[in-house]
C-alpha cells in the first residue's frame, strides 16, 4: 500500500487549479513526480523488473522460528521391528491382490485395528467440483452440496485414529497416503509401508499429546478429491441421511470419528524411481490461490530430511529455465557485480555464483507459476481451506521396488523422518504462527519473504498512479480549453463520463466472467471447443451491444467531448486498484498480471495521430503498444506461455485447451479466474479502445 | 413575455421527460433488487459484517422474535438489540417457512418497498431544495432565465443515487434493517422541508420521523438541531448577509415584498409546534414499547439493552467502524474514560461548531451530521454510508467544484472492495489477522472524513463565490 500513499500525496495537489503559496515538501515531491511522470514511470517499471530479477539474490536462509519445535532433539524410537511391520503389510497387500479382487480397504483396516487404532470407512462421491464464481469470498463450509448420488461409483477412504495417551483429544495430526485400491502400483504400496511402520511405533509411544489420524485416501478419483471429501465431513458434518448408505458394501453407517482440530497434516507419496542412486524427497507446498503452509513446517521436514535421514531434498523447478542462456548472462553479471562489490568492501556479500542464481530463478519461477495458477500442487491443498498447514512429501526411492534389503532401510528412514516431524508438531502448544505464511521458495532451504518480494511489485505499479494523475491534469486542461462553457460548471467532475465507460466495460467483464456458469447449464454434451466458441460468440455479441449503447461506449465519446487522456487516467486507476487488490489475494497472479498490464496501460495511446504524423518515434510507440495489446489478450498469452513451457500449440485446438484450463481454475476456486475476467479483460479492452480512439 | 412562456413550456416538457426517465430507472432498480433476492444462497450476504451489525441484522431479529414467541424476553442472551416495535413489525415475517429456511422474501419485499419510498421522499425533498436554490439565486440577481438550465434536478439525482448506490442495494438485499432506519431519517427531513400549504410545514411528520429514527438507532437524535433550524429559519439559503446587501442595492419600493421574505425571523411558533409533536410522539413510542415489553422488564430493560448497548459498545465483533478493535485492545480500567471521550468528541467538536458555521444550510448540516455519525458510530454498516451519500447528492448544484472528487471516489471503491478481501484473509485463510481488517476500516474512515471535509469546504467556497459575485454586482 506504499504506492497508495504516494497516490494520496500526488492527488493532494493535482486536482485543484489554484496555486497554494507554500506547499509542504511532501506535496512538492508529489508534484515533481507527477510533472516528470514519463521519466519516472520508465524508471520505476525498469526498477520493478530489475527487482524481480534480483529476488534470488535476496533470498535468505530458512531458520526454525518456533522454539518449541526442536526438530531432531529427541532420539528416534523407531526400531527394526516397526519397519518389518511395514514390510509385512506391503507383502500382505501384494498377496491379497493376487488372490482376491478389491476390498484392500478391509485388509488395511484390519492392520490398523491390530495396532489398537479406531478404524472407520468413509464413502464419498467422486465429482463435486462445480463452477461457482463467487465462492472465493465464502468459507469452505457454505458449498457442501447434497445431490442425488449414484451407487455406481463412489470412493472409500480408510481412516485410523490413535488416541494420544497424554492428550485430551482436542488436537490431532493427520497423515495421508493416497492409494489406488484397484490398481495401486508397487511404489504406492511403499508409502503404505512407511506410514504403517510409523503407525506401529506411535501406537506404543507415551509421548504423544495429539491424536494421530492416518487417512488412506482412495486415489482412484484423483488425489485431491478424497481428502477434500474427508475434510468436509470432518469439519462440517451433514445431518441429512446420505443416499450413499443405501448402496452399501462396507458398513460405514454413522461411525465417523473425529479427533480434535488438525494441527498439521503430512501427505506421503512414493512414486517412480529416481534417476540417482540416493532417495529424492520433493516437497510440494502450494495450496489454492497461492496460499502456503507455515514455513516452519517445511523447515522442520527439510532439516530432518537433510541432516538426519540423508534424503536429497528438492522443490519444483522450471526445467527449461536451467538451460536458458539469457538467465545465465544475467546470473554472471550479478556474480561479477557481487565480486566487484566484495573487493570494494569485504562486508558486502550479496553476490552468489551464477549456477546458484539460475537454480534459484528456476525454482522461483516455478513457485510463482504454481501460485499464480492458484491450483494446489497436491492433496495438501485441501487442508489449507481449513487453515491447516499441510505439505506433500513425494519420495522417489533410488532402488527398484523388489529390493527387500533396501526396502527395509527405506521404511526405517522414511518413518523416522515422519516420526521426527510429528514429534516436533507434537511439541507445539499453539497453531503454527511464528514463521512466515507469505513467502516464495528459491530452494528447500532458502526463501524470500513478503517484505522483499512486495518491493518488486510496488515498484512496478508505482508508476500507475503517477501517470494517472498527470494524465488527469492534462486531460482536464484540454477539456477546459475545448469546451469552455459546459466545463466551467463541473470543474472537478469531468471524469464522470470516462468513469461511466470504464464501469460499463468492467460490468461487461463481470458478465463475461459469469457466462461459463450458464454455458455449463446448456443441456447436451458439448466438447470444450464448442463451449469456448459459444462463450466467445456470446461475449463478442455482448461487447457489440455495449459499444452501440450510447453513453457507455468509449467510441461515442466524440459526442460527449471526453478526451482519451481522462479515459486513460481512469483506466489506469482501475487497473491500479485491481492489481493492488489482487496482490493481497494472490501475489504471484498480481505480479505476472502487472508485468503484462502495466506496460500495456502505460503505452496505450491513440494510433491515429501517430500514423498521421509519420514520425519514427510515434510509429514505434504505436507498434509497441499494438504488440503489447496483442500479447495481453488472455488467450494469446495462454498460447505463448504454453509455447514457452514447451507444449507448442497453435490452431483450432487452442480454444478447447483454453476452456479446459479455465475449467481447472474454477474447479479450484482460483481467484486468478476472477482477476482475468474482472480486471485484466476490461483493462485490456479499454486499452484497445484508447488505441483506436477517434481523437 | 412570450419568450418566457415558451421557455416555461420547454421546461415543463423537460421536467416531464425527466420524471419519465426517473420512474424507468427506479423500476429498473426494483427489478434488479428482486433479481438478486432470488439468488440469495449463492452470495450469503446477510452474514457479511459490512452489511449487518448487531443492531441491524435480521437474523438476530428473527432470534429475538422467536424468544418472544417462547415467552422469553427478546433481549435475553445477547442476540437482539433493536427496537421492540420493529420486532412486532418484522418479526411475523421471519417465521419459519416450508423448508426450514425463514421466509426472507417477504422481509426483502418490505426492504425494497422502504427503499423505493425513501427514494420518492428524497426526490420530493430535492425538488423543494432545488426550487429554493433557484429562488435564492434569483433574489441575489445571479440567475438569468437563460442560465436556468444549468441547474441540475438534484431531487432526481439524489433519489437515483440512493436507489442505485451499491451500498443501498447490498444492505437492502443483505437482510439488514438499515433501509427502514434510513427511511425514518428521510421521512423526518421530508416533513421538515416540504409544505402542505404555503407556510404550514408537515411538522408532525418531521417529528415522527425524528423520533422513529432515534428510537431505531439513537444517533439520528443529532438531527434535532438541523430540523429546528429548518423549521425556524427555512430551507437552505446563502448567508443572510448577502440578501441584506442586495436589499441595500435595490432599495426600491417595488422590492419590498421580496426583502421581507428574505429576512425571515426565527419562527418560534413552528419550532414549539415541533417540540410539542416530538413530545407527543416520544410518549406514544414509549407507551407502545412498554406495552410490548410489559412482562419482560419493561422500558428499563429496553433502554439498557438497546441504547446502553449502543453507547457502551458491548459487542466487539468486527465491523467497518473504528471502535471495535480499539475497545478490544483497551484496558478495562480505561474503558469508561475512552467511552466518554469518544462519545463526547462527536458532540463537542463536531455538532456545535458546525451548527454555528453552517446554520444557514440546515439540510447540509443534516448530511454532515449523518456522515459523521456513520463514521463514528459504534456499529456502522454500509447502509449508513448509503444514506449520507444520497443526501450529499441533494447538493450537487452547490458542490460542483468539490476538490479531489476522483481521488475520493477511487478510495471509496478501493476500500469497499478491499474489505471483503481482508475479511477473507483473516477469517477464512488465517494468513492475515485482525490488524488487516482494522487497517481497512481506518482507511475507509479516513476517506469518509476526507469526503465530508471536502464537501464542507466546497460548500463554504460556494458561499464565498456567491458573496464575491454579489459584491461585484453591487459595484456595477
Amino acid at each position: 500500500m506504499a504506492a497508495d500513499n504516494r497516490y494520496e500525496e500526488e492527488e493532494v495537489r493535482t486536482d485543484d487549479g489554484s496555486p497554494i503559496t507554500k506547499p509542504r515538501p511532501i506535496v512538492r515531491l508529489g508534484i515533481f513526480l507527477v510533472a516528470h511522470s514519463p521519466v519516472f514511470s520508465v524508471v520505476f517499471s525498469a526498477a520493478g523488473v530489475l527487482a524481480l530479477l534480483l529476488l534470488p539474490l535476496l533470498a535468505k536462509n530458512t531458520y526454525i522460528s518456533e522454539n518449541a519445535l526442536m526438530p531432531g532433539s529427541a532420539r528416534s524410537m523407531l526400531s527394526n521391528r516397526d519397519a518389518s511391520d511395514g514390510s509385512k503389510l506391503v507383502k500382505d497387500i501384494k498377496n491379497f491382490r493376487l488372490n482376491h479382487e478389491g476390498q484392500v480397504q478391509r485388509l488395511i483396516g484390519k492392520y490398523m485395528s491390530e495396532m489398537v487404532a479406531e478404524v472407520y470407512y468413509q464413502k464419498f462421491q467422486p465429482e463435486g467440483n462445480q463452477f461457482h464464481p463467487l465462492h472465493f469470498f465464502s468459507g469452505p463450509a457454505s458449498y457442501t452440496l447434497l445431490r442425488n448420488v449414484s451407487c455406481a461409483s463412489y470412493g472409500v477412504n480408510v481412516v485410523g485414529i490413535i488416541r494420544a495417551p497424554r492428550g485430551d483429544g482436542k488436537e490431532s495430526i493427520v497423515l495421508v497416503t493416497p492409494y489406488d485400491f484397484i490398481n495401486g502400483g508397487d511404489y504406492e504400496d511403499l508409502s503404505l509401508g512407511v506410514v504403517s511402520s510409523l503407525f506401529s511405533l506411535l501406537s506404543r509411544v507415551t509421548w504423544l499429546s495429539k491424536d494421530i489420524i492416518w487417512l488412506v485416501a482412495d486415489s482412484r478419483y484423483g488425489d485431491y478429491r478424497p481428502v477434500a471429501a474427508w475434510l468436509a465431513e470432518y469439519h462440517t458434518p451433514s445431518f441429512k441421511v446420505s443416499d450413499q448408505l443405501k448402496c452399501d458394501e462396507l458398513n460405514t453407517a454413522d461411525n465417523f470419528r473425529r479427533a480434535g482440530t488438525v494441527a498439521a497434516a503430512l501427505v506421503l507419496k512414493v512414486d517412480g524411481r529416481s534417476e540417482r542412486f540416493e532417495d529424492i524427497l520433493s516437497i510440494y507446498a502450494d495450496a489454492s490461490n497461492g496460499q502456503m503452509p507455515n514455513l516452519d513446517l517445511i523447515n522442520v521436514v527439510n532439516y530432518l530430511a537433510v541432516h538426519r535421514q540423508g534424503f536429497h531434498v528438492k522443490v519444483e523447478k522450471v526445467v527449461s529455465l536451467l538451460s536458458s542462456s539469457w538467465l545465465k548472462i544475467v546470473g554472471e553479471i550479478f556474480e561479477a557485480v557481487g565480486k566487484v562489490a566484495h573487493t570494494l568492501n569485504p562486508d558486502w556479500k550479496f553476490g552468489i555464483p551464477a549456477a546458484e542464481y539460475i537454480e534459484g530463478s528456476a525454482t522461483l519461477a516455478s513457485s510463482l507459476y504454481s501460485q499464480a495458477f492458484g491450483i494446489p500442487t497436491g492433496p495438501h491443498g485441501a487442508f489449507r481451506d481449513y487453515q491447516v498447514d499441510a505439505i506433500t512429501l513425494k519420495i522417489s526411492p533410488g532402488f527398484p521396488p523388489d529390493s527387500k534389503a533396501r526396502q527395509h532401510d527405506f521404511f526405517l528412514r522414511g518413518s523416522q523422518l515422519l516420526e521426527g516431524t510429528i514429534r516436533s508438531v507434537n511439541n507445539l502448544l499453539e497453531k503454527f504462527h511464528q514463521s512466515f505464511f507469505l513467502y516464495l521458495l528459491t530452494s528447500p532451504s532458502k526463501f524470500i519473504s513478503v517484505g522483499v518480494y512486495m518491493i518488486a511489485f510496488a515498484l512496478l505499479v508505482a508508476s500507475l498512479p503517477m501517470v494517472a494523475a498527470s494524465l488527469y491534469v492534462d486531460g482536464c486542461k484540454a477539456l477546459t480549453k475545448s469546451t469552455h462553457n459546459s466545463a466551467e460548471n463541473f470543474k472537478s467532475w469531468k471524469w464522470l463520463d470516462a468513469a461511466k465507460q470504464v464501469f460499463a466495460l468492467h460490468l461487461l467483464g463481470f458478465i463475461v466472467t459469469l457466462l461459463p456458469y450458464f454455458i455449463c447449464q446448456v443441456p447436451g454434451q458439448h466438447s470444450p471447443r464448442n463451449r469456448s466458441i459459444m462463450w466467445g460468440t456470446t461475449s463478442s455479441l455482448l461487447l457489440v451491444t455495449f459499444v452501440t449503447i450510447p453513453g457507455c461506449s468509449p467510441f461515442s465519446s466524440r459526442l460527449h467531448g471526453t478526451n482519451w487522456a481522462i479515459l486513460k487516467s481512469v483506466t489506469i486507476s482501475a487497473a491500479f486498484i485491481g492489481l493492488c487488490l489482487m496482490s493481497i489475494i494472490n501475489f504471484a497472479t498480481a505480479e505476472i498480471g502487472a508485468l503484462l498490464l502495466v506496460p500495456t496501460c502505460l503505452l496505450a495511446q491513440p494510433i491515429k495521430p501517430a500514423l498521421r504524423s509519420r514520425r519514427v518515434k510515434s510509429l514505434l510507440g504505436a507498434f509497441c503498444s499494438m504488440v503489447l495489446v496483442t500479447i495481453g489478450f488472455p488467450v494469446i498469452f495462454f498460447a505463448i506461455t504454453k509455447g514457452l513451457v514447451g507444449e507448442g500449440l497453435v490452431g483450432l485446438s487452442l480454444g478447447g485447451e483454453f476452456w479446459t484450463w479455465l475449467e481447472s481454475l474454477w474447479a479450484w476456486k482460483s481467484a486468478t479466474y476472477l482477476y482475468i475476467g474482472m480486471v485484466h479483460l476490461p483493462c485490456w479492452l479499454l486499452c484497445v479502445c484508447i488505441l483506436f480512439h477517434p481523437s | 413575455m412570450k419568450e418566457k412562456k415558451k421557455d416555461d413550456g420547454e421546461m415543463a416538457e423537460e421536467l416531464e421527460k425527466n420524471s419519465y426517465r426517473f420512474w424507468i430507472w427506479s423500476i429498473a432498480s426494483m427489478i434488479f433488487r428482486f433479481c438478486i433476492i432470488l439468488f440469495p444462497e449463492n452470495i450469503n450476504l446477510s452474514s457479511r459484517p459490512e452489511l449487518s451489525t448487531p443492531l441491524t441484522s435480521l437474523c438476530r431479529l428473527a432470534e429475538g422474535y422467536w424468544l418472544k414467541q417462547a415467552s422469553m424476553s427478546p433481549y435475553s442472551g445477547s442476540m437482539y438489540h433493536g427496537s421492540p416495535l420493529l420486532l412486532s413489525l418484522l418479526g411475523p415475517l421471519t417465521v419459519h417457512g416450508i423448508e426450514g429456511q425463514w421466509n426472507h422474501h417477504l422481509c426483502s419485499l418490505v426492504f425494497v418497498v422502504s427503499d423505493i419510498l425513501s427514494a420518492v421522499l428524497l426526490r420530493a425533498t430535492g425538488q423543494q431544495l432545488e426550487k429554493a436554490y433557484r429562488l435564492n439565486l434569483r433574489r441575489l440577481g445571479l440567475l438569468k432565465a437563460s442560465r436556468d438550465r444549468g441547474i441540475l434536478p438534484c431531487g432526481d439525482i439524489a433519489a437515483l443515487v440512493y436507489l442505485w448506490n451499491p451500498f443501498t442495494i447490498l444492505s437492502c438485499v443483505g437482510l439488514s434493517t438499515s433501509p427502514i432506519e434510513n427511511l425514518a431519517v428521510i421521512v423526518s427531513l421530508y416533513g421538515a422541508v416540504t409544505r402542505k400549504q404555503l407556510f404550514e410545514r408537515r411538522v408532525p411528520l418531521a417529528a415522527f420521523g425524528l423520533i422513529m429514527a432515534t428510537h431505531l438507532s439513537l444517533y439520528p437524535a443529532t438531527l434535532v438541531i438541523p430540523l429546528i433550524f429548518l423549521l425556524g429559519y427555512g430551507l437552505d439559503a446563502p448567508p443572510r448577509k448577502l440578501f441584506l446587501q442586495t436589499r441595500d442595492r435595490e432599495g426600491e419600493p417595488g422590492q419590498d415584498k421580496l426583502t421581507r421574505t428574505t429576512q425571515l425571523p426565527f419562527l418560534w411558533k413552528t419550532v414549539l409546534h415541533f417540540v410539542f409533536w416530538v413530545l407527543v410522539w416520544s410518549i406514544y413510542v414509549l407507551v407502545l414499547c412498554s406495552l410490548s415489553l410489559k412482562q419482560y422488564g419493561g422500558l428499563e430493560e429496553m433502554f439498557k439493552r438497546t441504547y446502553g448497548f449502543i453507547l457502551n459498545i458491548e459487542d466487539l465483533s468486527p465491523n467497518i467502524g473504528v471502535f471495535w478493535y480499539f475497545f478490544a485492545e483497551a484496558f478495562d480500567f480505561s474503558r469508561n474514560y475512552f467511552l466518554i471521550v469518544f462519545q463526547i468528541y462527536m458532540f463537542l467538536s463536531i455538532l456545535l461548531p458546525l451548527a454555528r458555521r453552517l446554520k444557514h444550510r440546515p439540510c447540509f448540516i443534516a448530511f454532515v451530521y449523518l456522515a459523521f455519525s456513520s463514521i463514528l458510530k459504534s456499529y456502522p454498516s454500509v447502509g449508513d454510508a448509503a444514506l449520507y451519500l444520497s443526501l450529499w447528492a441533494l447538493f450537487v448544484n452547490e458542490l460542483t467544484d468539490m476538490k479531489h472528487s476522483f481521488f475520493i471516489f477511487c478510495g471509496y471503491i478501493g476500500f469497499s472492495l478491499l474489505s471483503p478481501v481482508m475479511h477473507n484473509l483473516w477469517i477464512w485463510r488465517g494468513t492475515g489477522n485482525a490488524n488487516f481488517y482494522y487497517a481497512n476500516a481506518m482507511g475507509y474512515a479516513c476517506f469518509q472524513f476526507m469526503f465530508v471535509e471536502e464537501s464542507v469546504s466546497a460548500m463554504l467556497n460556494h458561499d464565498q463565490a456567491l458573496k464575491k459575485a454579489t459584491a461585484e454586482m453591487t459595484k456595477n
